[in-house]
This record gives structure tokens, sequence and C-alpha cells, in this order.
């Protein structure tokens, strides 16, 4: 009874309520200059997470840095030339300069650290200071190069034709910006070189920065398209601008939320928008009832009414669902899944507000001589889209059996696809695959041992145990057998410091590229090295006391899924070689397959209790658990047939998939709210009770899926056509949003316009014998 | 005429003998802190402190024995310690001004002396923030210096001394010194990277006069931006102590005589 004098109330005073909301909405947009940003996917997790703490932790030990950006560069004709080798070391040293890179952990051909021993004389020292002047000296580079495993797969690749710098970032650099800047850098010095800038935080914030832009460019888009599909449609511009600003409003009020609130705006709540849009979209219903109402009745202000006590009921419900879909994400672990579930739910109950006041009030603004031109129109034997939805429901509503077969044998075959997914998430995959990001990542990933990174900590019970020949033949094992895996390129540890130095004492002897046999000699070789290496190389392989040792893993791709094969691979090795060292992962390979495991499960996880407690509010809204499930049907068949071709596609179900999950459980549930209320109403107010007849069964579903169902199918259309610009997208995450969008709005309608009369003629004993 | 010209001797004199320049002082800090007598012992203790809080101790006996005027050749031998498994190590340098350094070392696993090459002397000294040059000193031709101000330190009076090397492959861009005018020792030292930051601090923290040879007794070097540092400490400095040449050779390196390393 509330809403209903919420109603009438705004059509008695239409200007106060619009002055209102505008009142309102600059309260909000006040608010607005206060935006911050964090486009850092990795603060999904929080920092006090575990994996994030471990990982702290270990960049502490091991004096390791969270990011790095590795500079390729590429020669087809080799980089042991002087012109390419002059490049590098100008280059390495506009780098170094760089605010924001760690310049003192630099590696590349100018700054990484060699061991050798030319004439006698044990040299350690970087290993190219400057370019080789003679031929001499540029053999003996090539050789170091060639002979050093240090180096081979790391700053040189096997054919010789690229070499790599490794430029570690300091905390809370900004990748993309560095990035940008060493493109410049590289820029200058030209051909006949290639460069390619890569690692996973070139991708993450060129990302964060790229979404910002394509969130401002393609909502607004959006945005216009259904403007003008509204316009075809009503043929009122006035309305069509009401529509739109509802949308546009619940925006401002939601966001502006957030924004007062403090939390900054995430990757996940910048889609809240694009979001709000889709929800908004529901309001059609009252606009699509409200011209068959006045044509009925000729006057505007009971046609007003009329419409919200027919529509209101479902409205109110489809709201209700959509605003607990995603409400149900406040209950998740991670922050900005929370906060993104709060925003999309405030911003549903801010619309459906909205659909009780402003909409009725704006109402009152239209002239009575445009509502009867487009009234005229809507007549609903006459229409052609009505005639194609009488058609599909036709189709339901007289093979019920037939329906159903085709249905369960779809339902087996999306099964199978669905079993074939496999949550992953993989950044630089996010990008086009001829787009910068990816091409210098294959190409280096190619050449060199891996541009992702991740670690394995060997963690002994005391101190001074890495020393040890034991421990040490351990750790070479472990590494040998890594190198097994497919997605590891390369692995590096102590131990190849040790047995490098062990080697070049001995003369160079490839005899001494071994692990030496007592704990002395392994000592004094460290010290050796740490007398004039830089303290990094040490530090980065093994902590203080020598407790702790970290091999690296060079690995070949950023799946989420490549580091679990190195977990997997490690457990092998540890059942096989029992011994006192415990492995533990670290670095950001190990980070992204956490986040994968915990956003995108939590994700899961919420979407399948928003499953559920939206099938609890569609039994209270039909009173019925038979009509719930009934009601369900259409958007249990949606989600499926859409992962199943997930899964046959072989995507991986990533974040933007996850996000959308919400989404389309929100929007799909919409659809057969509004069938089966409204067809419930029209049997009730033709009088009938009990179980209906066939007959008027199948008129009353007829009828159902040519009025209601076109304001779905407009629903439908309308948000499919605006989405559809995504497709062109250079962001993969946003053409899956597209494709994701299109393809459920379009199959949900056409479910629910099919496969409700199917099921509720099929089933009309049991659905109403219980009434 | 003489007249005019010792009227403008006098005048000018005053000028030029009682300000001293910038490179006396660097000259003089050199003299006190690197030079200080015939020869030198002192048992050294270097604990390196990662960011982290967890230590690494280096614990040697370094002896010195200089050749010639302050600023000229010097030698050094050094033996470990500390870390246990390097007991016994020893590490020797020959130190000429305006060339490179010759250094062995004793790898006792090995029973064998080594050859090391001398690189840069910017590179870290047995893992430590010190650098070789922070141990033996920098040659005072290799930069241009100036006098920033004068200011106290504490209670010290200090000239500032702002050193910007001539060539420009040190790791920093320029250093500020603190120097003691009473003492000529280095209080303090600011290190500014080529971006013009501030990144590594040394500060002399307590100075011991030893046989009227005031010394740095205990010394810190702090990354600043990789929050590393290092604590020296001397205990059982001496000055001239006789040590013989026959000290500063690979026989010695690999059994140094029992007096020397007690």
């Amino acid at each position: 009874m509330k809403k209903f004098s919420l109603v009438e109330f705004s059509v008695g005073r239409p200007r106060l309520v619009v002055a209102i909301v505008v009142l309102i909405t600059l309260g909000f947009l006040t608010q607005f200059p206060k935006i911050k940003t964090d486009t850092n996917p990795k603060n999904m997790l929080p920092p006090t997470s575990d994996v994030r703490v471990w990982n702290d932790e270990v960049d502490r030990t091991f004096g390791l840095y969270e990011d790095t950006i590795a500079v390729g560069i590429v020669n087809d004709d080799g980089i042991l030339n002087e012109r390419t080798l002059g490049k590098i070391l100008r280059i390495t040293d506009e780098v170094l300069r760089i605010d924001g890179v760690a310049a003192r952990d630099v590696n590349a051909l100018p700054t990484i650290t060699n061991v050798t021993a030319e004439a006698g004389v044990l040299k350690v020292a970087p290993l190219m200071a400057g370019v080789p002047a003679t031929r001499a000296e540029m053999g003996g580079l090539r050789k170091e190069l060639t002979e050093n495993p240090l180096f081979r797969g790391r700053v040189i690749s096997d054919d010789g034709k690229t070499t790599a710098i490794y430029a570690p970032l300091e905390k809370g650099a900004n990748g993309k910006a560095i990035a940008d800047r060493i493109t410049e850098i590289v820029k200058k010095e030209g051909g006949p070189e290639r460069y390619y800038i890569a690692g996973d935080p070139v991708a993450r914030d060129t990302f964060g920065a790229e979404m910002f832009k394509l969130m401002a460019v393609f909502a607004p888009i959006a945005g216009c398209i259904m403007l003008v599909a509204r316009y075809l449609m009503f043929k009122d511009l006035f309305l069509s601008v009401t529509l739109m600003m509802d949308a546009m409003i619940s925006i401002v009020w939601s966001m502006g939320l957030l924004i007062a609130l403090g939390f900054p705006v995430h990757i996940m709540s910048s889609m809240a928008p694009v979001f709000l849009m889709a929800i908004a979209t529901d309001s059609i219903h009252i606009f699509n009832e409200f011209y068959f109402r006045y044509r009925e009745k000729r006057d505007k202000k009971a046609a007003i009414i009329e419409t919200m006590k027919a529509v209101g009921r479902p409205v109110r419900y489809t709201a209700l669902a959509t605003a607990v879909g995603f409400g149900v994400l406040m209950f998740m672990d991670i922050v900005p899944v929370k906060v993104f579930g709060a925003v999309v739910a405030f911003g549903t109950v801010a619309l459906r507000v909205l659909s009780f006041s402003f909409i009725p009030a704006m109402f009152t603004f239209v002239k009575e001589k445009n509502i009867e031109k487009i009234a005229v129109g809507e007549e609903i034997s006459a229409g052609g889209s009505s005639g194609f939805l009488r058609g599909l429901a036709t189709a339901g509503a007289h093979s019920p059996k037939a329906t159903a077969v085709i249905g369960l044998i779809l339902f087996g075959v999306s099964v199978i696809g669905i079993s074939r997914i496999v949550v992953n998430n993989n950044m630089v995959e996010w990008f086009k695959s001829n787009s910068d990001i990816r091409t210098a990542d294959s190409v280096l990933n190619t050449a060199l041992g891996g541009t992702s990174l991740g670690y394995v900590v060997a963690v002994s019970n005391e101190d001074e145990y890495i020393k040890t020949p034991e421990a040490m033949r351990q750790i070479e094992g472990l590494q040998r057998h890594l190198e097994k895996v497919p997605v590891v390129g390369k692995t590096s540890s102590v131990v190849d410091y040790v047995k490098r130095i062990n080697r070049v004492l001995h003369d160079d002897d490839p005899k001494y590229d071994t692990i030496p046999s007592s704990k002395e000699e392994i000592g004094q070789y460290l010290f050796l090295f740490s007398m004039s290496a830089k303290p990094s190389d040490l530090d980065n392989v093994v902590d203080y006391p020598f407790r702790k040792a970290n091999i690296w893993v060079q690995l070949k791709t950023w799946d989420a899924q490549a580091m679990r094969s190195v977990l997997r691979a490690v457990d092998e090795y540890k059942q096989e070689n029992p011994g006192t060292l415990v492995f533990k992962p670290a670095g950001i390979a190990y980070f992204n397959l956490v986040w994968n495991d915990e956003v995108l499960w939590d994700m899961l996880k919420g979407f399948i209790i928003a499953l559920v407690v939206i099938f609890v509010i569609l039994s209270f809204n039909f009173g019925s658990v038979k009509w719930a499930a009934i009601g369900y049907t259409p958007l249990l068949f949606t989600i499926l047939l859409i992962y199943g071709a997930v899964g046959y596609m072989g995507k991986d179900f990533d974040m933007p998939i996850a996000v959308l999950s919400c989404l389309s459980l929100g929007m799909a549930v919409d659809f057969s709210i509004h069938f089966i209320s409204r067809l419930r109403q029209r049997l009730k107010e033709a009088g009938q009770t009990g179980t209906p007849s066939s007959e008027s069964l199948v008129n009353a579903l007829l009828w159902t899926a040519a009025r209601p169902g076109k304001g779905i199918m407009r629903n439908a259309v309308l948000f499919a056509s605006a989405f559809s610009v995504m497709l062109f997208a250079p962001l993969t995450p946003y053409i899956t949003v597209g494709a994701f969008i299109v393809s459920m709005m379009l199959l949900s309608a056409i479910l629910t316009m099919i496969y409700l009369p199917a099921m509720i003629v099929l089933f009309r004993g049991r659905l109403f014998g219980g009434n | 005429m003489l007249k005019y010209l010792v009227l403008l001797l006098a005048v000018l004199l005053p000028l030029n003998s009682f300000a001293v320049t910038p490179e006396e002082v660097m000259k003089s800090s050199q003299a006190a802190f690197l030079y200080p007598a015939k020869d030198f012992k002192a048992r050294v203790v270097m604990r390196l402190i990662s960011k982290s809080g967890s230590e690494r101790t280096r614990e040697l006996t370094m002896l010195r024995k200089n050749y010639g005027e302050p600023g000229g050749d010097q030698k050094y031998f050094m033996y470990f310690y500390q870390p246990a498994d390097v007991k016994n190590m020893a590490f020797m340098v020959y130190k000429y001004p305006g060339r490179d350094d010759d250094r062995w070392l004793f790898v006792p696993a090995l029973n064998m002396v080594r050859r090391i090459a001398a690189q840069d002397r910017r590179s870290s000294f047995v893992g430590s923030d010190f650098t070789y040059e922070d141990v033996s000193g920098r040659d005072i031709v290799d930069d241009t210096h100036e006098i920033a101000r004068e200011e106290k330190l504490g209670e010290a009076d200090c000239f500032v001394v702002k050193s910007t090397p001539k060539a420009g492959d040190t790791d920093y861009g320029h250093k500020l010194s603190w120097i003691d005018k009473k003492t000529f020792l280095p209080l303090k030292e600011e290190y500014y990277d080529k971006k013009g930051a501030l990144y590594k601090v040394f500060t002399a923290e307590e100075i011991k006069d030893v046989k009227g040879f005031p010394t740095v007794t205990k010394r810190t070097m702090k990354n600043l931006q990789s929050g590393h540092s290092t604590v020296t400490t001397f205990t059982k400095v001496d000055y001239n102590i006789g040590i013989e040449d026959s000290l500063f050779t690979e026989r010695y390196l690999k059994q140094p005589p029992g007096k020397w390393i007690e």
C-alpha cells in the first residue's frame, strides 16, 4: 500500500517529486570530485591476506621485488655487434634513471654479475661495463654468454638474437607509466632492433588504465544506443530520455554514495554503471504496460496508477531478486566483491524507488497527443513483434513434450560443456592477441626463460643448513625436476652460483661444474662471491642465516594454472626425495594462483548462493515452490547454455565471466517474474479459479507472450543492441562482456517465451491443482 | 715598486693562506681517517643488518701499513674469523693511488691463494653497505670538491664539502662530507644518487683517541633505498706496532703469524 501512495503522490505532485530527485542527484554529484581509483586487481586481496603477507615476507627476506618489467631487445642478425650492444648500454643506463625503477637491482648485460677467471685471476664484476672494442673482447663476451648457465635464457636467448633488461619496480610504482617511459627511450634508439616491453605490472596497470577509459567510452555509447532504440520503440523522445535519466540518476546515486563513503573505485565497482544500466531497462515494462493501459482508459493519470498496480508487484520482485542477487556478494570474503555487490544492490533499490516516483511523475508531463499516437501502434494483434512472440509461445504451448525433450538434450550437452570449464585467469590474455603486450609476452616467452616469475622457497630447520652439500643437492634436484614441467622455462638458485664459482676457481674446468663436497668449501665460495658481487645477487637466493634458499622459477605463461603445475611437480619431487627441506611457493605467479582461487571461487560461491536465494524469493513471490521451480527454468537454462558454450569454446572461467554470472542471474530471472506474475494476474482477471482449462490457459499464455512478452523482448533487444558495441572493444574482457550480455539477453528472453508456456502446459495439473 | 708589491701581497696573503681550499680539507681528512701513523691494527666486526632486521656478521683482523705520504701506497691484510665457515680465509690488498689495486685471497677449503681482479671500487666490501672505496679511500683527484658551507654537527664545527665525481662511473651523483675542523675526521657523509635523491648515509658514531690518533671506532653506513645497513666497530686498535713488509706475501696469507691474528 505504501508504494501505491508513493505513485499517487508522485502523480499528484510531479514537480515536487522531480525537484527532490534532482536535488538528491546534485547532492551525490558533489561527491564525484573526491573520487579515488584503484585499478590494481591485486588489491582484490587485502594487504593483510595470507598470501600477500607471506609474499611480502619472502620479498623482505630475499630483498625481492613484487613486480619486474622485462624489456626485450631483438636483432635478427644477433645482438652481439657494436651497434646493438651500444644501444643496450644506453637503454640500460636510461632505465636506471627512471623513477620507480629499483636501479640497484636492474639486471641486463651491462649490470648482471659475472664470475670468470682470466689468466688465473678471479673476476666478479658486471658482465659488460662497456661495449667490447676489439674482436677478442667481443669473442670473450660471446663465450661468457653461451657458457654461463646463469645468463642463458635470462639475458641471452639460445640463438643469440634476443636479450632482456629486467627492471624491478619499487613498491607502489606504476607499471604502465614506467613502461611508457621505456617506450620513449627505445623509440629514440630505433631499429633495426625490435623492442618488447612485457611483464605482469605492465599488463595490470595498462588494463586498469584502459578499463577506466573504456568505461568512459562504452557506457555512454551503450547509453546512446539504448536511447535511440527506445525512441524507435516509443517514438517519444521525452519518455526515452526519462528512461535514460532513470538509469543515470541511480548510477549517480550509487557511485556518489560509494565515493562519499571513501571507497576507492575498483575494477569491479567501475563496472557497476553498466550493470545498473542493464537493471534499469526493467522499467521498460512500466512504459510497455502504460501504453496498453492508456489505449484502454484514455486517461493519463488513471493509466499511470493502473499501470503501476499491474506491474508493481513483478517490478518490485524483480528488483528484490536483483538486489538480493547482488546483495549476497556482501557476505563474500573479498572486499571489492562486497563493495560491488553493495553498490549494485543499492542502485537497484534506488532504481525501483525511482520507478514508483520519478517515472510516474515524468509521465504526467507527456502530452496526451503524443501518447495517443504511440498507443495506436501498441495493438497486440497487429504488431509484427507481438505476432512473433505469440508464435514462440505457441510452439512451446502446443508441443510441450517435444520442447521439453529438446530442452533435456540441450541440458545434457551443456553440462558436458560446463564440465570442461577451467577456473583460470591470465591478465596478459585480457589483451587481444595482436596487442603490444601480448606480442611482447609471447616473443620473450619463446626466446627466453619466461616473463612470469614464481618462487619456491626451501626452508630448513637450522641455520647454515643451506650451505651443506645435502641441501644443495636437494635444491638442484628440485630444479632439474621443475625444468621438466612444460611451462617452466628456467630455474635459478644459489646452487647455480656455487657451481659456477667451483668451476671458475678450478680454471674453468667443466668437471668442476658440480656441487662441492664439503660445507666449508660451499661457505667459502659464497663468501668469495659476496666479496665483490652486488649484495642482492646472494640476498635474492639465500636468507641471512642460510636457513632458507629461494629458487626462481621462470614461467612461460601468466596462466594462474601454470603455478599449480609447479606445485604439483614440487610435491612429486618431495615424495620421491624425502629430505629435511620444506618447499613453499611464493612470488607473483603464486599470488595470481591464489588470487584466481580466492577471488574467482569467492565469486562462484556468491553466484551459487544467489541462485538459491533467488529461488527462495521466487517461491515467496509466487507463493508456491512449484511455480518458483517453473519460473527458475529459463534462468537455469540460460546459464547452463551459456556456460556450456563457454566450456566448448575452451574459454576459462576468469574474472569478467565471473562478474557476469551475477548479472545473468539478476536479469534472466526478471523475465520469468514478469511473465508468470502477469499470466496469473490475467487468469485472475478473467475470473479463473482452480485449474484453468487447457484452452483458456493457452489463451492466457498467448496473451502474456504478446503483451508483457513484448516488454520482455523489448527489454532484451534494447539491452543486447546496446551491449553489442562492446564486441568492438580492444580488450578481450569487454568483448566477453558484450558477447555474454547479448547472448544472455536474447537467450533468456526466448527461453522464457518458449519454455515457460511449455512447462506451464505440461505441469498444468500440478501447478494449479495445489492452489 | 717593491713597496707596492709587498703591500699587494700583504693584502692578498691572508686570503690565500688562511682560507683553506676544499682539496686541502679533503687531503687532511684522508690523512686523518685512512693514513694515521705508520701502521695500524684493529679487530673489525661488521654487522650487516637487512631491512627486516636479520643480521650477518663479518669479523676480521685488519692490518695496514703505509708506504710513503698520506694519499700514497698502502698494503692491507685481512684475516677472517666470521662467518664460521670462512675462518682462516685471508685477504690482501695492495693499494695504489691512481690505478687498480692488486688483491689476493686465500681459500682454505682449497688450500689455495687466488688473485682477484680489482674491479669497481664502488662494489660492496664483503657484502656490506661499505664499498672497497669506503674502506680504503677514494683518490682525491677523482672528484671536484667545493666547500658548500660550514656548520656545526652536534658539538663539532665542520666543513661541509660537496664532492662530485669527474667520471660518471660511480653509483652516486655527488657526496656531502661533514669534516670536523679539529680532527679532520669525516663525521657524516651523505650520498645522493644520480636522480639527486639522498640514498646512503655514513655516520661516525664513536671516536676514541688511540696513541694520540683520533680514531673512528664505530661507524654506520645505511642504505635508505634498500633499508639495509652495516654497523662496523673497531676494537683492539693500535698504531705504530712495527708490521713487517714480509707479512704482505702469499706465504703469510696462507699462514699468518700468530702474533698478528690472535
